[in-house]
C-alpha cells in the first residue's frame, strides 16, 4: 500500500514538473514579445552584451595567439595595416607606404592627428616601440620576418628594414592573429613578461573595465579618428554604433544559449553545433554560420614507428573523413570535405592539391602498407583533450578507423595544458588532432612550424622560400600547391575537413560582421 | 571552553602545513604551466620554456616550496599571473559572491527543510511523511547541474523573472544582488534541504519517543511546545551538525553552480586558476578553502556546547 502511495506521489510530482515547465514555455513567447522588447528598447540600445566562451588570458594581442584576445583587441587597438573584407591589406594607422627598389626597406607614412585613448597623439616613437615588440613577441611575426627592424625617420614616418625581400611583407603586417597593435611607447616600455598592464589603443572603443572572469566593458572613444575609407572588414571607417559593449564571460555553452534566448545576451559566441538544429527553429534567434578553419591530423614524422613513411601513408589511407566530420558536427551544413589547408574560397591559396591522399577510405591499402612497412603491432598513441570536444570526438573516430586497418591505436586524453605539452614533444605522441583557424598566408600554418609537430624537412623550408620569393601571385600559388602536395605525399599531416563556427544573436541585432573575428563596431540592437 | 578553542586553533597548524605541502606538490606535479595558458595554443616550446624560466618555474621543487612557504608566513601569498593582483586580494574579491550565495542557499535550505523535517517526523507514517521522504530522496539523488538547468529554464528563459547568469555586488543594491543570486541559491538550497530534512526528521524521531517527551505530554503541555521546545532542542546537535556540514560544503563546493550561473566566486576562481595553471592562486585557494572548512567545523563544535551544555568539551 505504502509502495503504491510513493509511486503515485513520484508520478504526480513529475507530471507537475512537466506541466509547470510546459506552461512556462507557452507563456514566455507572448510575454517576451511584449514586455521585454519595451525594456530592451531603452536599455539595449546603449549596450551590447556579447557572451564569450572564455576569460581572455590577457588584452595584449601581439603576444597571444587567441581568438578571444584578438576579437576584443580589434575593437580597442589598431595596427598600421589591416585586412579589408576582400582579405587585402589596407592602411589603417598608416597613410601610405613605399618600398625601395631592392625590396629591403619599407617607408611608412603615418596618419596625423590620431589620438590614443589617453589623449596623447600617436607618433613614430609609439609605432617603432610597438612594432619592434611585436616582431620580438609574436611567434608568427618572428617566424616570418624575424630580424627585421622598425626605425623612426621623423615624427610621422617610420621605416622597416627587412632581412629578406618578400612580396608578402604588408600582408604579414596586416595579419589579424597576434596582430601588430600600436600602443603608446610608455605602455610598451612598462610591459613585463606577462604582457602590458595598461590597455590603451587608438580604436573606436576603449577599455572601461575588465572584471576578471566576469566581463570586459568597452566604451565608445569619443575622440576616435575614423579612417575616411568605407567600412570594410577590419579596415576603413569604424562607427561605434553602440555606446557600450560588454564581453560577458560565460563559459558554459548551455548558459550562453539560455542567455540569448532570454534576451540577456544579444550575441552568444561559440554555439555548440549540437544545438544548431534546435536554435534554427527558434524565431527569436538568428544564427550566423562563419567559415572557421580546418580540423587536422598531425602525424609524428620524427620518432618511433610513425617515422616510417609507409606507416604514415597507411594511416592516411585508412581515414574516412566524411564519417569523422559527420560524427563531430552532426550536420552536413556545418562542415566541408576538402583537402585544402587554406580557405577553399581563397582565390590565391585555396587548392586541393594532394587530394589523392585525402579521404581515401581504403582499409585494404592501409593493411598492405602496414605489412610492407613491417609494422609489428607497435602502440600508436593518439593524444587529445576533452576540453575541445571536436578534437576529442574526431580522435575517437580516427582511433576506430585506424584499428580497423590493423593499427594498435590508443587514445591518451589530458587537460588542455598537458595536451599542449605532449603535442609539442614528438616523444610523447604518435598522432594528434587540433582545429586551427584559417591563416591569411599558408606560410603561417602551424603544420609548417617544426615546433608544432616536429616536421623538419628541407622541402618545407624550400617551399616557404619559393612562396615568399615568387615573382607573381600565380607563381606563389603554384609553389604553395607543391608544398601542400608534399605534406600529403610525405604523410606529415592531413586536413580532415573544414569547420564552421556558429554565433547566435537576438533577432533584433543588426550590422554584425565577420573577418576572422566577430566585428561589433557597426552592430546595433534595433528598437 | 576557551582552552578547547585555543587547542583547536593550535591543531590547525600541522593541518595547514600538510595541506600546504600537498597543494604545492600537486601543482608542481601537474604538467603544463601558466606560460602555456599565457602564450596560447600555437606557442612554440622555446617560448613556453623561456617564459617558465622567467617566472622561476624551472627551479628545484624544494627551492620553490621554501620560497613560497616563507612568503606565505610573511603574509605574501604570491601574485596571480592573470588577474594582475595578489592572491590575497583575488581571494578577497572572489569570496564575497561565494559567501552571499552560500548564505542565501542556506536560508532557502533551512526554510524548506526544518518545517518539512518536523512535519514529517510528527506525521510519521502518513502520506505527508512519505511525500517529504520521497522529495528529500529525489533532491539528494538529482544532479545539482540538472536542477540548476531546470530552474534556469523555468525562472529565466521561460518567465524572464530572473537573469540567466551573472552577478551584481552588494554595492549595486540588495535587490539587484539578490536578483542574480536567487536562482543559483535556490538550486543549491534545494539540494541541501533534501539532506537537512532527512537529518531533522530522523533526529526528531529519536527524541520524540524518549520518556521526557511522554512526561511533558502527560503534564498537559501543548503539542506545539512539546515538539518545538523539548523535541527540537534535544534534536538540535544532530541538526546543527547537518547544517554545519551543509554550510561547509556550500562555501567550498559551489564550483558547478558558479560556473553555470557565471558567478565570480571562489569556485569559479579555482576552476579558472587550474585551467590556466595560475599556480599561486591554486595554492592560495586550497589553503584558504581548507582553513575555511576547518573553521566552520570549529564553529559547529563550539555551537554544540552552547546549544547543549552536556556536549561541552571536557565535561563528563
Amino acid at each position: 500500500m505504502r509502495r503504491k502511495l510513493v509511486s503515485c506521489i513520484v508520478a504526480i510530482t513529475m507530471c507537475a514538473g512537466l506541466v509547470l515547465s510546459g506552461c512556462g514555455n507557452t507563456k514566455s513567447e507572448t510575454k517576451s514579445d511584449s514586455k521585454d522588447t519595451a525594456t530592451k528598447t531603452e536599455a539595449k540600445a546603449e549596450e551590447l552584451h556579447v557572451a564569450i566562451a572564455a576569460n581572455p588570458p590577457s588584452l595584449d594581442p601581439p603576444t597571444v595567439n587567441s581568438n578571444i584576445v584578438g576579437g576584443i583587441g580589434a575593437h580597442v587597438y589598431e595596427s598600421l595595416f589591416a585586412m579589408n573584407e576582400n582579405y587585402e591589406p589596407t592602411p589603417v594607422l598608416a597613410e601610405s607606404y613605399e618600398v625601395s627598389d631592392d625590396g629591403m626597406v619599407y617607408t611608412i607614412k603615418l596618419r596625423q592627428g590620431v589620438k590614443f585613448h589617453n589623449g596623447k597623439e600617436m607618433k613614430a616613437d609609439d609605432v617603432v616601440a610597438s612594432m619592434n615588440r611585436w616582431l620580438e613577441n609574436s611567434a608568427k611575426a618572428n617566424t616570418l620576418i624575424g630580424g627585421s627592424v622598425f626605425e623612426k625617420a621623423d615624427d610621422y614616418t617610420v621605416t622597416l628594414k627587412v632581412n629578406q625581400a618578400s612580396s608578402d611583407i604588408i600582408m604579414i603586417l596586416a595579419g589579424p592573429i597576434q596582430f601588430a597593435a600600436i600602443y603608446p611607447s610608455e605602455v610598451v616600455e612598462a610591459a613585463t613578461a606577462e604582457g602590458i598592464s595598461e590597455y590603451i589603443g587608438t580604436g573606436p572603443y576603449k577599455v572601461a573595465e575588465w572584471k576578471q572572469d566576469q566581463y570586459v566593458k568597452l566604451e565608445r572613444y569619443e575622440d576616435y579618428q575614423a579612417s575616411e575609407n568605407a567600412s570594410s572588414g577590419l579596415a576603413g571607417k569604424k562607427n561605434a554604433v553602440t555606446d557600450v559593449i560588454y564581453f560577458d564571460v560565460v563559459t558554459d555553452a548551455a548558459t550562453r544559449i539560455a542567455g540569448v534566448q532570454s534576451g540577456q545576451y544579444d550575441v552568444a559566441e561559440e554555439i555548440p553545433l549540437d544545438n544548431y538544429a534546435e536554435l534554427a527553429d527558434n524565431s527569436a534567434v538568428k544564427l550566423n554560420v562563419e567559415p572557421g578553419g580546418t580540423i587536422n591530423l598531425f602525424l609524428n614524422t620524427t620518432e618511433g614507428i610513425m617515422a616510417n613513411e609507409k606507416v604514415r601513408q597507411a594511416a592516411l589511407a585508412s581515414l574516412n573523413c566524411e564519417e569523422i566530420l559527420l560524427a563531430i558536427y552532426g550536420n552536413e551544413d556545418l562542415y566541408q570535405v576538402n583537402a585544402g589547408w587554406c580557405n577553399p574560397t581563397d582565390a590565391q591559396w585555396g587548392t586541393d592539391a594532394g587530394k589523392e591522399y585525402y579521404n581515401q577510405k581504403d582499409t585494404e591499402k592501409a593493411k598492405k602498407l602496414l605489412e610492407e612497412a613491417g609494422y609489428n603491432n607497435e602502440k600508436i598513441v593518439l593524444v587529445t583533450t576533452p576540453d575541445y570536444p571536436e578534437m576529442y570526438n574526431a580522435t575517437l573516430v580516427v582511433q576506430e578507423q585506424l584499428k580497423q586497418a590493423g593499427f594498435n591505436a590508443e587514445v591518451e586524453q589530458y587537460d588542455f595544458s598537458t595536451f599542449m605539452e605532449h603535442r609539442a614533444d614528438p616523444k610523447q605522441f604518435s598522432m594528434f588532432i587540433t582545429s586551427n583557424s584559417y591563416n591569411m598566408l599558408p606560410i603561417q600554418l602551424s603544420v609548417l612550424d617544426k615546433g608544432w609537430a616536429g616536421l623538419d624537412r628541407q622541402e618545407v623550408t624550400d617551399g616557404i622560400t619559393a612562396i615568399r620569393s615568387a615573382a607573381s601571385e600565380e607563381e606563389a600559388a603554384k609553389a604553395w600547391e607543391d608544398l601542400q602536395t608534399f605534406l600529403y605525399e610525405y604523410g606529415a599531416a592531413t586536413v580532415l575537413g573544414h569547420y564552421t563556427g556558429v554565433v547566435a544573436t537576438g533577432a533584433n541585432v543588426e550590422g554584425m560582421e565577420y573577418l576572422r573575428f566577430q566585428i561589433y563596431w557597426n552592430t546595433s540592437v534595433s528598437e | 571552553m576557551l582552552s578547547y578553542i585555543f587547542k583547536r586553533i593550535l591543531s590547525l597548524i600541522p593541518v595547514m602545513f600538510v595541506v600546504s605541502c600537498v597543494a604545492f606538490l600537486i601543482v608542481y606535479m601537474i604538467p603544463g604551466g601558466p606560460a602555456t595558458a599565457l602564450l596560447g595554443m600555437e606557442a612554440t616550446t622555446e617560448q613556453i620554456n623561456a617564459l617558465n624560466a622567467e617566472l622561476g618555474f624551472d627551479r628545484p621543487f624544494l627551492v620553490q616550496y621554501a620560497d613560497w612557504i616563507v612568503n606565505v608566513l610573511h603574509g605574501d601569498w604570491g601574485d596571480s599571473y592573470f588577474l594582475h593582483q595578489s592572491v590575497l586580494a583575488a581571494i578577497g574579491e572572489y569570496f564575497p559572491p561565494t559567501l552571499s550565495l552560500a548564505v542565501l542557499a542556506q536560508v532557502f535550505s533551512l526554510v524548506l527543510s526544518i518545517p518539512l523535517g518536523i512535519i514529517a517526523a510528527y506525521k510519521r507514517g502518513t502520506a505527508v511523511d512519505v511525500a517529504a521522504v520521497t522529495a528529500s530522496l529525489v533532491g539528494t539523488a538529482l544532479p545539482g547541474f540538472l536542477l540548476s538547468m531546470f530552474l534556469m529554464l523555468f525562472f529565466s528563459v521561460s518567465h524572464h523573472w530572473f537573469p540567466v547568469a551573472g552577478y551584481a555586488g552588494l554595492e549595486q543594491g540588495i535587490g539587484e544582488h539578490l536578483k542574480y543570486l536567487f536562482v543559483p541559491a535556490l538550486s543549491l538550497g534545494i539540494v541541501q534541504a533534501a539532506y537537512i530534512t532527512r537529518m531533522t526528521r530522523s533526529s526528531l524521531l529519536d527524541v520524540l519517543y524518549k520518556s521526557f517527551i511522554h512526561t511533558a505530554r502527560a503534564k498537559g503541555l501543548k503539542e506545539r511546545k512539546v515538539i518545538l521546545v523539548y523535541g527540537l532542542k534535544n534534536a538540535a546537535p544532530v541538526i546543527l551538525t547537518a547544517v554545519g556540514q551543509s554550510f561547509g560544503s556550500l562555501i567550498t563546493g559551489t564550483i558547478v553552480t558558479e560556473t553555470l550561473f557565471n558567478i565570480p566566486g571562489i569556485g569559479m576562481l579555482t576552476i579558472s586558476a587550474i585551467n590556466r595553471r595560475d599556480v599561486f592562486v591554486i595554492q592560495g585557494v586550497v589553503l584558504f578553502v581548507t582553513l575555511l572548512y576547518v573553521l566552520v567545523n570549529l564553529a559547529v563544535d563550539i555551537l554544540y556546547g552552547i546549544v547543549d551544555p552536556r556536549l561541552q568539551p571536557g565535561r563528563k
